[in-house]
């Protein structure tokens, strides 16, 4: 077993962290935006060819912001159903010791409701674990496919930067820049948090 | 773990679990105390994660789990009750019961379904079927919200971190010569505990009470004599200081 299933709930806490790195990334993304709406403003016609990318960006924004947050937020609800799953299966050993530790004992079975309790709980965990694994699975999924237009998005910007005009051009070719970086990083902490998860599938 | 009877009558008896031989190293020994009744058991200062299972599995050589209705913890530490969150799910009708002040912490170590009933600073009674015990003021020793439990009919004070002594697993259960067993506790008690005035007070309350056995959550027990020799020690120690040899640079 690897040391990242061993401490499952750890790695949980690991994708909420990086994840809430892209929510912040994102919001830089929608700062871009704005920035890249002023600059093809005040180029006025040359810059015509750009205007309508701003709006593309701006969506590309509002749309990582929003899932990022939709997604550390199943992260946060994962890795506390994570934290509740460990000290589930805490007691369950516990009880598994107990259980050979005391076999000969005349009250032995006065654990049986409480261990039968304990095991529907971890049952419980463990379905509620898996549905979430799987919708954060799918949602990064989402994410991941929407963050490819950004490269479209930068090509085509870098294009349409080059006929704005020397007093432009290197502004418009900065803001293609951000938006190819803003989702390069994202795209990483999403492939990190999606390398991360499907292990955590096999758990 | 081993258990030791130390009290027994028509209403209650008194056990003693401890000297652990399988624990870890590295963690402190502890005892722990339970007061049986006919229908209704209160375990004392639990214990820690660690001491769960073994814990468990000598407390139900004796009594149905379900009977353990109350549980205590004279004060916050971990080696006291940290393995709370377990007892938790072990006997979620069960009542805590330990100082105000330290609720909100203690519930820190998982607390779902035990119930938590606030001992206030003057202390307060529990009765259990026929059996009345005193929650005995003892803040400041060491814990700042802290308690001791008395039975008068027993005759025992159990007292928590007061006369504890570190030792190894296989130390006696009683104090034989109390003037060896100085050594074994006078560093603990006066680096752990702060305060020389509530140390008096302390004394000359417990000097009312009639007292049998003095038992500590680590070490050996004091009986007869050696309790009435332990109050005079105590109250002739100076408490609160640090070793010179730390303190002087």
């Amino acid at each position: 077993m690897s040391d990242l299933s061993h401490n499952y709930f750890v790695s949980v806490a690991e994708i909420a962290a990086k994840l809430d790195q892209a929510t912040h990334i994102a919001q830089q993304l929608s700062l871009t935006a704005s920035n890249a709406r002023a600059v093809a403003l005040r180029a006025g016609e040359r810059a015509a060819g750009f205007r309508p990318l701003t709006d593309f960006i701006d969506r590309l924004a509002e749309i990582t912001i929003k899932s990022s947050r939709n997604i550390n937020k199943l992260a946060a609800a994962l890795s506390q159903t994570s934290a509740d799953k460990e000290r589930a299966d805490s007691a369950i050993s516990h009880f598994n010791v107990v259980f050979v530790k005391a076999k000969d004992s005349a009250y032995i079975h006065s654990l049986d409701e409480v261990f039968s309790r304990c095991q529907r709980k971890q049952q419980q965990l463990n379905q509620s674990y898996k549905r979430q694994i799987f919708r954060l699975s799918d949602e990064l999924a989402m994410l991941s496919s929407e963050l490819r237009n950004a490269v479209i998005l930068a090509t085509l910007s870098r294009v349409e930067a080059s006929q704005a005009g020397v007093q432009y051009q290197d502004a418009l070719i900065n803001v293609a820049d951000n938006v190819e970086g803003a989702a390069s990083k994202i795209k990483d902490h999403i492939h990190y948090s999606q390398q991360m998860v499907s292990i955590l599938e096999e758990y | 773990m081993k258990t030791h009877k130390l009290f027994e009558s028509n209403s209650h008896t008194w056990l003693m679990f401890g000297r652990d031989d399988e624990k870890p190293n590295e963690i402190i020994d502890t005892n722990q105390y339970i007061v049986i009744s006919n229908k209704n058991a209160l375990l004392m200062d639990p214990g820690g994660i660690e001491l769960f299972s073994a814990m468990l599995s000598a407390v139900i050589k004796q009594l149905p789990a379900e009977k353990i209705t109350h549980l205590f913890a004279s004060h916050q530490d971990p080696d006291i009750i940290s393995s709370l969150g377990l007892w938790d799910q072990a006997l979620p009708s069960a009542t805590l019961h330990s100082p105000w002040i330290w609720e909100s912490f203690i519930k820190h170590f998982g607390m779902n379904h035990i119930s938590y009933a606030a001992i206030p600073d003057e202390g307060s009674s529990l009765k259990i079927d026929q059996v009345t015990l005193d929650f005995i003021p003892a803040h400041y020793l060491h814990s700042s919200g802290n308690f001791n439990v008395y039975d008068s009919d027993a005759k025992i004070l159990m007292s928590g971190d007061i006369g504890a002594a570190l030792e190894s697993v296989d130390a006696p259960l009683f104090v034989e010569d109390f003037d060896e067993h100085i050594c074994k506790m006078k560093m603990f008690h006066q680096r752990w505990m702060p305060s020389n005035e509530a140390k008096n007070d302390w004394v000359n309350r417990v000097r009312k009470l009639d007292v049998e056995m003095m038992c500590p959550q680590h070490g050996r027990i004091f009986k007869g004599d050696n309790v009435k020799r332990f109050l005079d020690w105590f109250e002739a120690l100076e408490v609160g200081v640090i070793a010179k040899s730390t303190t002087e640079a």
